[in-house]
C-alpha cells in the first residue's frame, strides 16, 4: 500500500526584486518588480508503507517546499498530494494526527520543562488521555533510552539527549509517516550515528514510513533503500540505492605504493589523480578498461601496497546534481 | 465538535500554564516585573489627581470615573497579554515564516499561536485594574460587570491585533502600520471619551474600536444599560470571528522559511 502519492505537484513563489542601492529602493516603490520562482515543478512520485526514502538535492532544489506541501504547511499551486489517503492542503488537522515531523533546524521542545512534561504537552496536543500518554512515554523511554534524564529540564541535556527527546516527542502519537528535514544537521559524528540508529529502530519496530531530506550522504547511504534526487524543482532521478551504486560505480579509485619511482603512461579510461615519489592514485573507468589491464601497465614486482575502492557516494551524487540538473534546467 | 473545543481549550490552558512556569523560573524577576508594572501604572494616577484637583471634571469624567476607565484599560490589556501575548507579535512570525511548528499540529493554528507566549508584567496590569475598582468604586454588581467587560475588552484588543497583524500576509511592512494602530488603541483607552469630538470620536468608535472596548463599558458601569451590554458582547464575538477568518484567509498565502530557530 502507498503511504505517499504525489502527482504533478507544483509551487511557485513570487519574490520582490530590487536594484542595488538607495536609488533601487526608491525605484522599487514606484515600479515594484517581482519574479516568479518555480520552487517545485510538476513533481510526481510515491512512497510505499514502511519504506525509508531519501529525498535529496542541492540547496534551493525544492526539497523543503515539497516536504512542507506534504505536511500541510504550504498549499500547492497545482497537482495533487495524498499522505495516507489524506489531502494535506484540505485536511491538515486530520493528517497531523497521522504524521510526525522533525525539522533539524527547528526545536519543538520547551527548554524549561523536563522531557516528561514536554511529552505530556504533546500528548494533549494529540488528544491523548493521561493514561495513554503515560503508557506511550514508557514505550518511547525504552526505545530511545531516555530513562536517565526524562525528569531533567531540557535546557540541561546534552545535544544528543535533546535530539533523542525531539524524536520521541514527534512519535508520541505513534505516527504512521515521519518527515525528517535535515535531522542530523549540525550534529557531531557520534550523535549522527545515534540518530541513524534511532531511525532504523523506529522503522523496524514500529514499521514507520520515513521521508528523509538530508545533505549528509552518510544518512542516505546508511538508512535508505530508495533515493529521489531533485534539482531546480524537478525530479532528476528516482531509483533504488543499489541501482544508483551499480549504475554509477563503474569508476574505481586505485591507490598503489611502489618501491622506487614509477609513472603511469597516459591511457584511455585512466585518470591520474596523484603521482608522487612512488605513490600513485588513479581512477579507472571500468566501462572502458578492466582493473586488471590497468594494473598490468604498472610494474607490479615493485608494488609495496595496493588499495582498490569505489568512489564515494558523495562524488556520485555531486556528479548527478551537475549533469542531470543541467538537463532538467535546459 | 464539543470534544474538539474542550481539547483545544485544554491545550491553550496548558500552554499558558507552561509559559507562566517559565516566567516563574526566576522568582525575583517574576515578582518585581509584576510589582513595578503596578507602580508604573500608579504613577499616572498622580497626574489625574492633580488635574482633577484643578477641575472637577474632565470630558464628563470625575475622579471615580477616571479610575474606572484606567482600571478597565489596565485589566483588558493585562488579560489580553497574559493569555494572548503572541497575537501582538504575529507580523514577526508571519514575515519570518515561523508558523511551521503550529501548522503540523492537529489544533487550531491561531489559538495555538496566540497562547504560546505570556507577558509577565501584564499580570501586574490585570491585578492593578481590579485593585483600582476595589479601592475607588467597589460594589459587587460593578465588580462582576467589570470582570465581564475585561473579558470582552481583551477579546476586542486581541482581535484588533490579529486583524492588523494578519495584514503581513499581504504587505511586507504592514507590521509598522499595525503596531501603530494597536498602540494608539492602548493609548486612547486611558483618556475620557468626552474630550474627543467630531471626526476623532468617529475614529475612536469605528476605526480604532477603543470606544467599544473601553468607553461604552465605562458608561454601562456608570449607568447600567442591557442593550449596550448586548451590543458590546456581540461586537466582541463578531470582531474575534472576523479576525479569525481574516487570519485563515491570509494563512493560505503563508510562505514559511528555512530559518534556524529554537522554541524560546
Amino acid at each position: 500500500m502507498k503511504a505517499i502519492e504525489v502527482e504533478g505537484l507544483s509551487k511557485t513563489f513570487r519574490v520582490k526584486q530590487k536594484e542595488r542601492g538607495m536609488g533601487g529602493s526608491i525605484r522599487a516603490i514606484f515600479h515594484p518588480r517581482t519574479e516568479e520562482i518555480r520552487a517545485v515543478d510538476s513533481v510526481s512520485f510515491h512512497v510505499e508503507e514502511g519504506e525509508i526514502l531519501a529525498f535529496i538535492g542541492p540547496n534551493g532544489a525544492g526539497k523543503s517546499t515539497t516536504i512542507k506541501m506534504l505536511t500541510g504547511i504550504l498549499c500547492p499551486d497545482s497537482g495533487s498530494a495524498r499522505v495516507l489517503g489524506i489531502d494535506p492542503s484540505k485536511k491538515r488537522k486530520q493528517l497531523a494526527y497521522e504524521i510526525g515531523t522533525v525539522f533539524g533546524q527547528k526545536e519543538q521542545l520547551w527548554t524549561h520543562l523536563t522531557p516528561n512534561d514536554n511529552f505530556r504537552f504533546f500528548g494533549a496536543i494529540y488528544d491523548m488521555s493521561d493514561a495513554e500518554t503515560d503508557r506511550r512515554i514508557g514505550e518511547l523511554a525504552d526505545i530511545f533510552d531516555l530513562g536517565a534524564f526524562i525528569n531533567t529540564p531540557v535546557r540541561s541535556l546534552s545535544l544528543g539527549q535533546r535530539i533523542r527527546c525531539e524524536f520521541a516527542a514527534s512519535l508520541i502519537h505513534s505516527p504512521k509517516v515521519l518527515f525528517l528535514d535535515e535531522p542530523t544537521i549540525g550534529l557531531d559524528p557520534v550523535v549522527k550515528e545515534n540518530v541513524r540508529s534511532l531511525i532504523k529502530t523506529m522503522n523496524r519496530q514500529l514499521h514507520t514510513t520515513v521521508f528523509l531530506t538530508s545533505h549528509d550522504i552518510g544518512d542516505i547511504e546508511k538508512l535508505c533503500r530508495r533515493i529521489i534526487i531533485v534539482n531546480n524543482g524537478r525530479i532528476v532521478m528516482d531509483d533504488s540505492m543499489e541501482h544508483v551504486k551499480y549504475h554509477y560505480l563503474n569508476q574505481k579509485t586505485v591507490e598503489v605504493r611502489l618501491h622506487g619511482e614509477m609513472s603511469l603512461p597516459p591511457m584511455q579510461g585512466i585518470t591520474i589523480l596523484k603521482e608522487k615519489e612512488g605513490h600513485i592514485r588513479f581512477e579507472v573507468d571500468t566501462a572502458v578498461m578492466k582493473i586488471s589491464d590497468a594494473l598490468r601497465s604498472l610494474n607490479l614486482e615493485n608494488m609495496e601496497d595496493i588499495n582498490i575502492s569505489n568512489i564515494p557516494l558523495e562524488n556520485i551524487i555531486t556528479a548527478i546534481y551537475q549533469t542531470e540538473g543541467k538537463e532538467a534546467a535546459s | 465538535m464539543l470534544t474538539a473545543v474542550k481539547n483545544q481549550i485544554r491545550v491553550c490552558l496548558l500552554s499558558v500554564k507552561y509559559n507562566i512556569m517559565r516566567e516563574m523560573l526566576n522568582k525575583v524577576t517574576f515578582l518585581t516585573n509584576i510589582g513595578f508594572m503596578m507602580l508604573n501604572n500608579a504613577a499616572f494616577i498622580i497626574q489625574w489627581i492633580i488635574l482633577l484637583h484643578i477641575r472637577k471634571e474632565v470630558g464628563g469624567y470625575a475622579m471615580r470615573d477616571v479610575m474606572l476607565l484606567w482600571g478597565l484599560a489596565a485589566s483588558c490589556f493585562g488579560l489580553s497579554h497574559i493569555f494572548f501575548a503572541r497575537a501582538f507579535s504575529l507580523p514577526e512570525l508571519i514575515i519570518n515564516g515561523k508558523l511551521d511548528s503550529w501548522l503540523v499540529q492537529p489544533k487550531n493554528v491561531l489559538f495555538s499561536v496566540i497562547t504560546s507566549s505570556t507577558d509577565t508584567s501584564a499580570i501586574g496590569d490585570f491585578l492593578y485594574g481590579i485593585l483600582l475598582i476595589c479601592i475607588f468604586c467597589f460594589s459587587f454588581g460593578r465588580l462582576l460587570l467589570f470582570l465581564f467587560f475585561t473579558v470582552t475588552g481583551a477579546m476586542i484588543l486581541t482581535a484588533y491585533a490579529i486583524l492588523l497583524g494578519s495584514l503581513s500576509f499581504w504587505f511586507v511592512r504592514a507590521d509598522i502600520f499595525g503596531n501603530n494602530m494597536v498602540n494608539s488603541m492602548i493609548s486612547f483607552a486611558t483618556y475620557p471619551d468626552g474630550i474627543f469630538k467630531g471626526t476623532a470620536r468617529l475614529l475612536l468608535y469605528y476605526v480604532i474600536p477603543v470606544g467599544i472596548e473601553i468607553y461604552l463599558p465605562v458608561q454601562i458601569m456608570r449607568s447600567f444599560d442591557v442593550i449596550g451590554l448586548l451590543f458590546v458582547t456581540g461586537y466582541a464575538v463578531l470582531l474575534f470571528a472576523a479576525a479569525t477568518a481574516f487570519f485563515y484567509r491570509g494563512l493560505k498565502r503563508y510562505t514559511s522559511s528555512n530559518l534556524m530557530a529554537a522554541r524560546m
